[in-house]
C-alpha cells in the first residue's frame, strides 16, 4: 500500500499521514495554501492535490483518502482456476506471485491503493492522487513521460479527469462503518474490499449518519464503482468519511433542478449550429423531414402559432411540445380537443413515413384513465390517422402489454449493474460461477430482445405499406425506443452520425422523453414506498439495442460503440442541456427564468479533443455512393427548405416563438410535394432472440480491469481496419500525385522490399531463420526480451506496428500502463483522419 | 459463396436450412464442393470422393426434419456418406440436403415396428457425434429399412464388422489416378505428413543446446509405447537413467520436453503421474530428473508442477498406485492443482450442451440452460490453467512440468494451449498443424478410443470430447484476440468435422507406434494435405500480414463473462442460429482493394524506374519515415 512506509521510522507510521506521503521531488509546498482546508498541518501535502475547478465550481468538502480500484486482474486469474479450490498450495502461489516484483506488475499496481485528496464540489466528486504514478507500475522507467503518454490512450474529457465523476452520475452510496477499535488505514482498506457491513445511504430520507465511516462505496449510473477508504485520526480530529458522505448526500441528490451545476457554470458559450444535425426545434425541421419522407398527408403545428396554446389559462391543460405533426385532415382545434383525452396530451404524432404509399409511423399515448371506458375518442383519432394512409391501412401496436414497464427496466438495470460492479474478487468469482443464470435473471437482454422484436415488427409493417401506430401509456418512454429503432432499421440516413443525432433529437428530445425524471437528475422525495419509481434508464435500453444492431451489421453504421458509450456518459454531464429536461417547456423556463445557457451535447468538441472524436467513427462503415457527410460539406444535403437548418438551430429561441416568425398557421408540405427520398432497399432485419444477443462489454465491463483483454478485443480489429483504410488512402494519394515517397509500410512488406531504416534494424536483429519454409525471427533479441507482458507497441523506428497493447475497452478502461508511446496515437489519428475521405471513396461499387 | 448477402434485405438469419453439410453452408467443411476437386463426377447430386462406392439407395424415404417437418426424398448410402436429398415440391425452393459422413455416426437405431401406428413412425434414427440426430421414416412394407440399416451398420462401424475405415479406400483409389497431382502437392509443400518433423521443430526451439538433447531412444517404442520416437530430454540424463525414471511414471510416460522459450530457456515438460501410491513411495531417479529439468533453466531456482486434476482426484489416485509429487520429497518444487475434471465429466457436460442446442433452443431459458451444462466453466478452467502456465513460463521464467493421470488428455490440452499462447508460430496454419501433430498425436492422445472411429460401442466410457474441448478453447482465444491467428473459425470447424469423418488418416489410431505399424503415412492421406492445398478459405483476413510478429504472448481472460458458447459449432444445424459475418466480408474487400493498389503502384514505379536512372531509386528508398 504505502510504498514509502519502509523508509519511515515506525513511530511515525502509526498516526500521521506524512509517513505515507513522501514529498515528491520538487515539492510544491510553497504554493500550498495551508489554511484553506483547516486541516492538521501534517496533512499539508495532500492539499496540493487540489482538483481542477471549472468556472463557477466550488469545493464543498475535501478529505484525504485512499482510492481502491475495483478488482485486480491477477487476483482473479489465480482464483479463476478453481472456484471451489481448497488446498493451500494454490493460495500460496498466488501470494508468491505478488511478492515477486515484476511478476505481477498489473496486479500489484491495482492492489495498491493510491493516496490523495478526495473532494466534493458542486459539480463532481474528484480524487486527485498525491503520487500520480502510484497507479502505474513501479517499473515504468521514464516516469513523467510515461504517465503523460498513458493518459493519451484514454478518452479525455475536458470537464472531467480520470478519477472524477459528476454528481449527476452518482446513484448509490454505501457506507462502511467503523468496527470496534479505531481501524488503521490497512483495516479500512480491507473493509473497503470486504464489504461485509455495507450500509446504503438514503439521502432522500434525510438519514442521520451514525458512527464513524471508514470507507465509502459509490455506485455510478454508468456502472462505475468507486471505493474509498479513510485514514482514521484520533477522535478529536474530524471524521473524513462522514465529511465526504454527508457532502455527497447533500449535493449529489438535489431536490430541484436549478441546484444543478448547469446553472452555476459560468463559462460563456457561443452557440454555433451543428451542421447536419436537425434539432427539430423549428417548424422547418419538421417540414424538411416530412418532405424527405414524402409524407404529404400531414401538417406541422407550432404551439406558438396556436392562439389557444398562447392563452395561459388554456395552455396549462396541455403538455404539448412546441412543434408536432398531425394529420392534415384534422383541424388544430379539433386535435387539441381530442388530445385532452390522452395522457400527456399525446394524441397521434407523426414521426416518420416510409415508402411511396404514405405508410407512416405514429406515436400515440393511451387514453386518460378517466376517459378509458369510452374508446370513441381513440377510434376517432385512429380514423384520422388512417385517412393519411393511401391504402387506409393501419396497425396498432400496443406496447404497454408487450414491453416491460419503466419500473421493469429499472429493476433489470439495477440487477445488471450489480453483476457489473462486484466489490471484491470473491464476489466476482461467485457471480462468475453462475453468471449466465444471473444474467438471465436480470431480464435485461430479454427486454433488449423484446424491443428489437417489436421494432422489427413495426418496420415490417411499414415495409408492407401499412401505417403503424405505436401506443404506450404516456407515449414518451418505450415509444421513443421502438420508434427510433424502427427508423434505424428502415432508413440508412439515421445510421450516419448526423442522422443518428437528428433521430435522438427528434424522438427523444423534441418529443420529450422525460430525461430528468428517468435519469434521476432530480431526487424526488416522494412517498416511502416508491422513492424512485420515476427513475428508469430507458435511453440506455435504446442504446443497448443500437449496440446489438451494430454487432449484427458492423458495416452499416457510421458511428462506433465508443460513440454509444460516450453518449450514455454524456447523460450525466449537466453542462449540456440535451438530456437534462423532461420537456421543452421546462427547458424554455430554465432559459428564461434561470438564465440557463443551453449547450447541445452534439457539440462534441466542447467535451473531447479531435483525437478522441475520431474514435466515434466506425472504420467498417460504407458510405453509399453519392452520400456526402455534412461535416465535409458544411451544409445539409438537398431538400433544404427556406432558411436551412442552421438558422433555427439556436435553441435560445425555443418555445418563446420570438425567432420562429410563423407566417402561416402551419406549413403545408404538399407545396413542396416530393417523393420519399429514403432508399427502400437498405433496411435491416436483425436477429432478436436472446441467444443472438450479447452483453455490451465496453459499456458495462469497462470499469473492471480484470476483464480487460490486453491486446485483444474489438479495438484491435478497429485499429486493423483503420490501418487498412490509411494504407489505401496513402496509396491512392501516391498514385494521384505520381509520387512514391510516402508509401505505407505494408506495401514494402508485400513487395519483400525493405526501406533503409528497416534494413538497418534487421542487421541488428538476429538472422531470420526458416523452418518448414516459415520465416521466423528468433526470439533471442534482447531488445524485445526486455519487455515482458507489455510489448513495445511500435518497433523502434521501423514503423511496423505491433497491434498489441490496446485495452479491449479502449478508449475506456485503464490506460496502457507504462511505456505506451505517443507514436501509436499518432498512427491511430493519422489513419482516422483519412477515414472520412476513404470511406466515402470506397463505396461498394468501387471495389471489385 | 453467400448468395444471401447480395440480396437487398440484410437477413440476419439464413433462410436456407443449414442442417446439412451442403456446400452453401459456410460453417460446414465436409461439403461436396471441395470434394469435387479430386472427386469423380457422376450423374449424381453430389461429387463422389475417390474410392467412394454406392452401397444402397432408396427413393421413397422421408427425412423427419426437426425444423421443416417431414420431407420426402431419396436416400443414398455409400461407403463414406449418407446422403439425402428432398424432391423439390416447388421449383423455387432449394432441395433440402443432408450429407453426413458415416464416421460421424455414433449410433443407429430402428424405431417403430412394421405394425406401428402413426405417420412416419417406422424408420431409423441416427445419433451423430457432431451434435445432431437424424430421423428417417420408411414405408412399412417389405422390410424397406432393413438394407439401409444393415449397410449403415456395416459402413459406419467397419471395425465392428471386420472392415476397414474409409480413409484407406480413399487413399488407395487416389494413388493411381492422381499420382501426378499428389506429386505436385508434395513438391508444393502441401504434403500433410511432412508438416511435422520432430527434429526440425526441436531445432526451431533451440534444441539441442547446452542443456537439452534430442534422443531417439524410443525409436522402436520400446521404453514407452504411447510416446513418440523422438524426445528432447535434459542433457544431464543418460539413456539408462531415463529408462529408470520411466519406471516410476504411470505407463512409463516420463517427463519430456514440449516447449522451450529460446530466450529464457524456461521449459514446459509433460509426463504422467508418479507412481507414489498410498505408501508415498519415493524414487531418487525421478527426483533427480526433475532437478535436472529445473537446473536446465538458469533463470529460476524453482520448478512448478501443474497437476491438471482437482486435488481430491489426485489424492484419490494414490489408492490406484498413482498420485502426485510431494513438495517434501522433491526439492524446490511447488505443486499446483488446476482443478480440471476428468473425461467422464466432460462427456456428460457436452451431452447437456447438445440437449440445450439440438434440435431446438428455448430462448427464454437459454442462458440458464447453457449455464447448467457447466461447459463454459470447464472451458474457463482449461483457459485459466493455461494462463497460469504462461505466467510461470513467461513472467517468472520458471520451468513447468504438466501432468494429470496418464498425461494424454488434460495434459495435452494444457501444454498445447499454453504453447499456443506463448508462441506465435503455433497460431499460424502451419504451426497449428505442427502443434496438433506434436502435442496430441505424437504424445499419444488416444483418438481412436476417445472418438471411437468405426466401432459401434457408442456408450464406451473411454469416449470423451477432450480434443473438441481443446479446439473450443482455441476458438475462445481466437475470439478474444481476433487478429492473433492466421486461421479462421472455418479451419477449426474443418478439423472438428474430419476428427470424426474418417476420410483422412490424421486422427486414426491411438499412438504414434500404432500409426507407424498401420503405415498410415502411405496408406492414407493427411488432413493437412487437404487443408494446405486450398488454404485461402481457412485464412483469417484480420491476421495482420504486414505487422512483424503478432503479439508474442496472449493472456486470455478466463472468466465466464469472457467465454462464450461456440454457437458456430454447436448450434450450426439450427437454421438461423449462425450469425452472419458481414464484417469479414468488408475486410476482404478492403484487403483486395489494397492489393489492387499495390499492383498499380508497382507498375507505376516500374515505369518510373525504367524511364529514369538509378538515382531516383535511391531517393525513393531513402524516403523519410512518418
Amino acid at each position: 500500500m504505502a510504498t514509502g512506509s519502509n523508509d519511515m521510522p515506525d513511530h511515525r507510521k502509526r498516526n500521521t499521514f506524512t509517513s505515507y506521503v513522501a514529498p515528491m521531488v520538487g515539492d510544491l509546498r510553497v504554493t500550498a495554501d495551508t489554511n484553506e482546508w483547516c486541516l492538521p498541518s501534517d496533512l499539508r501535502d495532500v492539499h496540493l492535490a487540489k482538483p481542477r475547478l471549472l468556472s463557477g465550481e466550488q469545493i464543498v468538502a475535501s478529505a484525504p483518502a485512499y482510492m481502491y480500484s475495483p478488482i485486480a486482474p491477477m487476483e482473479s486469474s489465480s482464483s479463476n482456476s478453481s472456484p471451489n479450490i481448497t488446498n493451500n498450495s494454490s493460495n500460496t502461489t498466488s501470494q508468491s506471485n505478488g511478492n515477486n516484483g515484476s511478476a505481477n506488475r498489473l496486479s500489484s499496481s491495482h492492489k495498491e491503493a493510491s493516496f490523495g485528496l478526495l473532494s466534493v464540489t458542486n459539480f463532481k466528486l474528484a480524487f486527485v492522487p498525491l503520487h500520480a504514478r502510484n497507479l502505474l507500475p513501479a517499473s515504468a522507467s521514464t516516469s513523467a513521460a510515461a504517465a503523460a503518454s498513458s493518459s493519451d490512450l484514454y478518452q479525455e474529457n475536458t470537464f472531467l479527469g480520470r478519477n472524477e465523476v459528476t454528481l449527476n452520475n452518482i446513484d448509490q452510496l454505501y457506507t462502511i462503518a467503523e468496527q470496534g477499535r479505531a481501524a488503521s488505514a490497512l483495516q479500512a482498506a480491507r473493509m473497503a474490499s470486504n464489504s461485509g457491513r455495507r450500509k446504503k445511504l438514503e439521502p432522500a430520507k434525510q438519514q442521520h449518519i451514525n458512527g464513524r465511516i471508514v470507507a465509502l462505496h459509490i455506485i455510478c449510473k454508468n456502472f462505475r464503482l468507486l471505493k474509498f477508504a479513510f485514514q482514521q485520526q484520533d477522535s478529536k480530529l474530524s471524521d473524513y468519511g462522514k465529511l465526504i458522505a454527508s457532502a455527497l448526500a447533500r449535493f449529489a441528490f438535489p431536490m430541484r433542478h436549478d441546484l444543478s451545476f448547469a446553472y452555476a457554470y459560468r463559462e460563456p458559450y457561443y452557440a454555433t449550429p451543428i451542421p447536419g444535425v436537425s434539432m427539430y426545434a423549428s417548424k422547418n425541421d419538421w417540414a424538411r423531414e416530412l418532405i424527405r419522407c414524402g409524407a404529404t398527408e400531414w401538417q406541422v403545428v407550432s404551439a406558438s402559432a396556436v392562439p389557444q396554446l398562447q392563452n395561459r389559462l388554456q395552455a396549462c391543460k396541455y403538455t404539448l411540445p412546441p412543434h408536432f405533426v398531425i394529420p392534415k385532415g384534422c383541424e388544430v382545434e379539433r386535435f387539441l380537443q381530442l388530445s385532452l383525452a390522452f395522457c400527456d396530451s399525446r394524441a397521434a404524432f407523426w414521426v416518420y413515413s416510409y415508402g411511396s404509399g404514405g405508410a407512416s409511423l405514429v406515436r400515440l399515448a393511451e387514453l386518460q384513465p378517466a376517459s378509458q371506458q369510452d374508446n370513441k375518442l381513440e377510434n376517432i383519432m385512429l380514423e384520422l390517422v388512417r385517412k393519411c394512409d393511401e391504402r387506409r391501412q393501419l396497425k396498432l401496436l400496443q406496447l404497454t402489454d408487450q414491453l416491460p414497464s419503466i419500473q421493469d427496466v429499472q429493476r433489470a438495470y439495477q440487477k445488471l449493474r450489480r453483476l457489473c460492479t462486484p466489490e471484491t474478487p470473491e464476489k466476482f468469482m461467485l457471480q462468475d460461477d453462475k453468471y449466465l443464470g444471473l444474467l438471465e435473471k436480470t431480464n435485461w437482454l430479454l427486454y433488449v430482445s423484446l424491443c428489437l422484436r417489436h421494432a422489427s415488427e413495426a418496420a415490417a409493417t411499414l415495409r408492407a405499406s401499412i401505417t403503424c401506430v405505436l401506443q404506450e401509456s404516456n407515449g414518451r418512454d418505450l415509444c421513443c425506443v421502438i420508434s427510433s429503432l424502427t427508423q434505424l432499421l428502415l432508413d440508412p440516413h439515421f445510421r450516419s452520425i448526423d442522422g443518428f443525432q437528428s433521430l435522438v433529437q427528434k424522438e427523444w428530445i423534441a418529443l420529450e422523453h422525460p430525461f430528468q425524471r428517468r435519469l434521476g437528475h432530480v431526487c424526488v422525495a416522494s412517498g416511502e414506498q416508491a422513492p424512485d419509481s420515476e427513475q428508469s434508464p430507458v435511453f440506455l435500453l435504446f442504446l443497448d439495442c443500437v449496440w446489438q444492431l451494430l454487432q449484427q451489421f458492423p458495416d452499416e453504421f457510421e458511428f462506433s460503440q465508443t460513440y454509444l458509450t460516450t453518449l450514455w456518459d454524456a447523460c450525466f454531464m449537466p453542462i449540456f442541456d440535451s438530456f437534462q429536461f423532461d420537456s421543452q417547456a421546462q427547458r424554455a423556463a430554465a432559459v428564461n427564468e434561470a438564465r440557463l445557457v443551453l449547450r447541445p451535447v452534439w457539440d462534441w468538441g466542447e467535451q473531447f479533443s479531435d483525437k478522441d472524436k475520431l474514435f466515434f467513427s466506425n472504420p467498417l462503415y460504407q458510405r453509399q455512393r453519392g452520400e456526402i457527410t455534412a461535416a465535409q460539406q458544411h451544409h445539409r444535403r438537398s431538400l433544404a427548405v427556406g432558411g436551412g437548418a442552421g438558422g433555427h438551430n439556436n435553441s435560445r429561441l425555443l418555445g418563446t416563438g420570438a425567432g420562429a416568425s410563423p407566417s402561416r398557421y402551419t406549413i403545408n408540405p404538399q407545396l413542396f410535394a416530393t417523393q420519399s427520398s429514403v432508399p427502400q432497399d437498405r433496411y435491416l432485419q436483425p436477429a432478436h432472440r436472446i441467444l443472438d444477443l450479447a452483453v455490451w462489454e465496453q459499456c458495462y465491463y469497462r470499469w473492471l480491469p480484470v476483464l480487460d483483454i490486453r491486446g485483444g478485443g474489438q479495438p484491435q480489429v478497429d485499429l486493423f481496419h483503420r490501418l487498412l483504410l490509411s494504407n489505401i488512402a496513402k496509396l491512392q494519394r501516391s498514385i494521384e500525385l505520381q509520387s512514391f515517397d510516402e508509401l505505407p509500410d505494408a506495401y514494402y512488406d508485400s513487395q519483400g522490399e525493405t526501406r533503409q531504416q528497416q534494413q538497418q534494424r534487421q542487421e541488428e536483429d538476429q538472422p531470420v531463420e526458416y523452418v518448414d519454409g516459415v520465416e521466423r525471427r528468433r526470439k533471442s533479441n534482447p531488445a524485445t526480451a526486455a519487455a515482458n507482458g507489455l510489448q513495445q507497441v511500435v518497433n523502434g523506428g521501423g514503423g511496423a506496428l505491433q497491434l498489441s497493447t490496446l485495452s479491449s475497452f479502449f478508449p475506456f478502461g485503464n490506460p496502457i500502463a507504462g511505456d505506451a508511446p505517443h507514436e501509436l496515437y499518432d498512427i491511430l489519428s493519422s489513419s482516422s483522419e483519412l477515414l472520412l475521405d476513404t470511406s466515402s471513396m470506397l463505396d461498394k461499387s468501387s471495389i471489385v | 459463396m453467400d448468395a444471401t448477402s447480395n440480396q437487398p434485405d440484410k437477413m440476419a438469419s439464413k433462410t436456407a436450412s443449414s442442417n446439412s453439410l451442403d456446400s452453401s453452408s459456410k460453417s460446414s467443411s465436409l461439403g461436396s464442393k471441395h470434394g469435387a476437386e479430386n472427386g469423380v463426377l457422376r450423374d449424381t447430386p453430389f461429387a463422389y470422393l475417390e474410392g467412394e462406392e454406392d452401397q444402397d439407395q432408396k427413393n421413397d424415404v422421408t427425412y423427419v426434419c426437426p425444423y421443416r417437418g417431414p420431407v420426402f426424398g431419396a436416400l443414398t448410402i455409400t461407403n463414406y456418406r449418407l446422403y439425402f436429398r428432398s424432391l423439390p415440391l416447388r421449383d423455387q425452393e432449394p432441395p433440402l440436403v443432408v450429407d453426413v459422413p458415416l464416421g460421424v455416426i455414433a449410433r443407429v437405431e430402428k424405431i417403430g415396428g412394421a405394425t406401428s401406428r402413426g405417420e412416419n413412425s417406422y424408420g431409423i434414427e441416427i445419433f451423430c457425434k457432431d451434435m445432431r440426430n437424424l430421423r428417417f421414416a420408411h414405408k412399412q412394407q417389405n422390410h424397406s429399412r432393413r438394407t439401409v440399416f444393415e449397410k449403415l451398420q456395416a459402413n459406419a462401424f467397419p471395425l465392428s464388422y471386420s472392415g476397414k475405415l474409409f480413409a484407406f479406400a480413399h487413399a488407395a483409389a487416389a494413388q493411381p489416378t492422381t499420382s501426378n497431382a499428389n506429386a505436385a502437392a508434395v513438391s508444393a509443400g502441401c504434403d500433410g505428413w511432412a508438416v511435422y518433423e520432430p527434429l526440425a521443430e526441436l531445432r526451431r526451439l533451440g534444441v539441442p543446446n547446452d542443456m537439452w538433447r534430442a534422443t531417439k531412444l524410443n525409436e522402436s517404442y520400446g521404453i514407452c509405447d504411447s510416446y513418440p520416437a523422438v524426445w528432447a530430454v535434459p542433457k544431464a540424463a543418460s539413456d539408462d537413467f531415463l529408462r529408470r525414471v520411466a519406471q516410476f511414471r504411470s505407463r512409463c510416460r516420463l517427463p519430456v520436453l514440449s516447449w522451450m522459450n529460446p530466450r529464457t530457456q524456461a521449459t514446459i515438460t509433460r509426463c504422467s503421474q508418479p507412481l507414489v501410491g498410498v505408501s508415498g513411495k519415493r524414487n531418487a531417479d525421478d527426483e533427480t530428473y526433475l532437478s535436472y529439468i529445473m537446473e536446465a533453466n538458469a533463470q529460476s531456482d524453482k520448478l512448478t508442477i501443474m497437476d491438471a486434476r482437482p486435488s481430491a482426484n489426485a489424492i484419490a489416485n494414490k489408492a490406484k498406485g498413482g498420485g502426485y509429487e510431494s513438495e517434501d520429497a522433491y526439492k524446490n518444487v511447488e505443486i499446483n492443482f488446476l482443478d480440471i475434471h476428468n473425461i467422464h465429466v466432460m462427456r456428460e457436460s457436452l451431452r447437456k450442451v447438445k440437449e440445450a442446442c439440438y434440435p431446438t433452443t428455448d430462448d427464454s431459458k437459454w442462458q440458464t440452460a447453457i449455464d447448467s451444462t457447466l461447459w463454459l466453466k470447464h472451458i474457463r478452467c482449461v483457459l485459466a490453467g493455461a494462463v497460469r502456465i504462461v505466467d510461470k513460463v513467461e513472467t517468472m521464467s520458471t520451468s513447468v512440468v504438466v501432468h494429470c493421470s496418464d498425461g494424454w488428455d488434460r495434459t495435452a490440452q494444457l501444454t498445447a494451449l499454453s504453447m499456443l499462447l506463448l508462441d506465435p508460430y503455433y497460431r499460424t496454419v502451419r504451426g497449428f498443424e505442427v502443434l496438433i501433430e506434436k502435442e496430441w498425436l505424437s504424445f499419444g492422445h488416444k483418438f481412436q478410443q476417445r472418438i471411437g472411429h468405426g466401432d459401434n460401442k457408442h456408450s464406451d466410457a473411454d469416449r470423451s470430447p477432450v480434443f473438441l474441448q481443446f479446439i473450443d478453447s482455441v476458438w475462445q482465444v481466437s475470439h478474444q484476440f481476433s487478429n492473433a491467428f492466421e486461421f479462421n473459425e472455418h479451419f477449426l470447424i474443418t478439423i472438428v468435422d474430419h476428427l470424426y469423418s474418417c476420410r483422412f488418416g490424421t486422427f486414426l489410431c491411438n499412438t504414434e507406434a500404432e500409426r507407424v505399424a498401420e503405415d498410415l503415412k502411405h496408406k492414407t492421406t493427411s488432413l493437412w494435405t487437404h487443408i494446405n492445398s486450398s488454404l485461402d478459405q481457412y485464412l483469417n483476413p484480420l491476421f495482420p500480414s504486414f505487422t512483424h510478429g503478432a503479439e508474442p504472448v496472449l493472456r486470455p481472460i478466463a472468466s465466464v463473462r469472457a467465454v462464450r458458447l461456440w454457437k458456430g459449432l454447436y448450434c450450426r444445424w439450427n437454421p438461423g442460429l449462425c450469425a452472419p459475418q458481414h464484417g469479414c466480408q468488408r475486410t476482404r474487400e478492403l484487403l483486395s482493394k489494397q492489393d489492387q493498389l499495390f499492383k498499380h503502384v508497382n507498375e507505376l514505379r516500374l515505369k518510373l524506374t525504367n524511364r529514369s536512372n538509378n538515382m531516383q531509386t535511391t531517393t525513393r528508398l531513402a524516403s523519410p519515415m512518418h
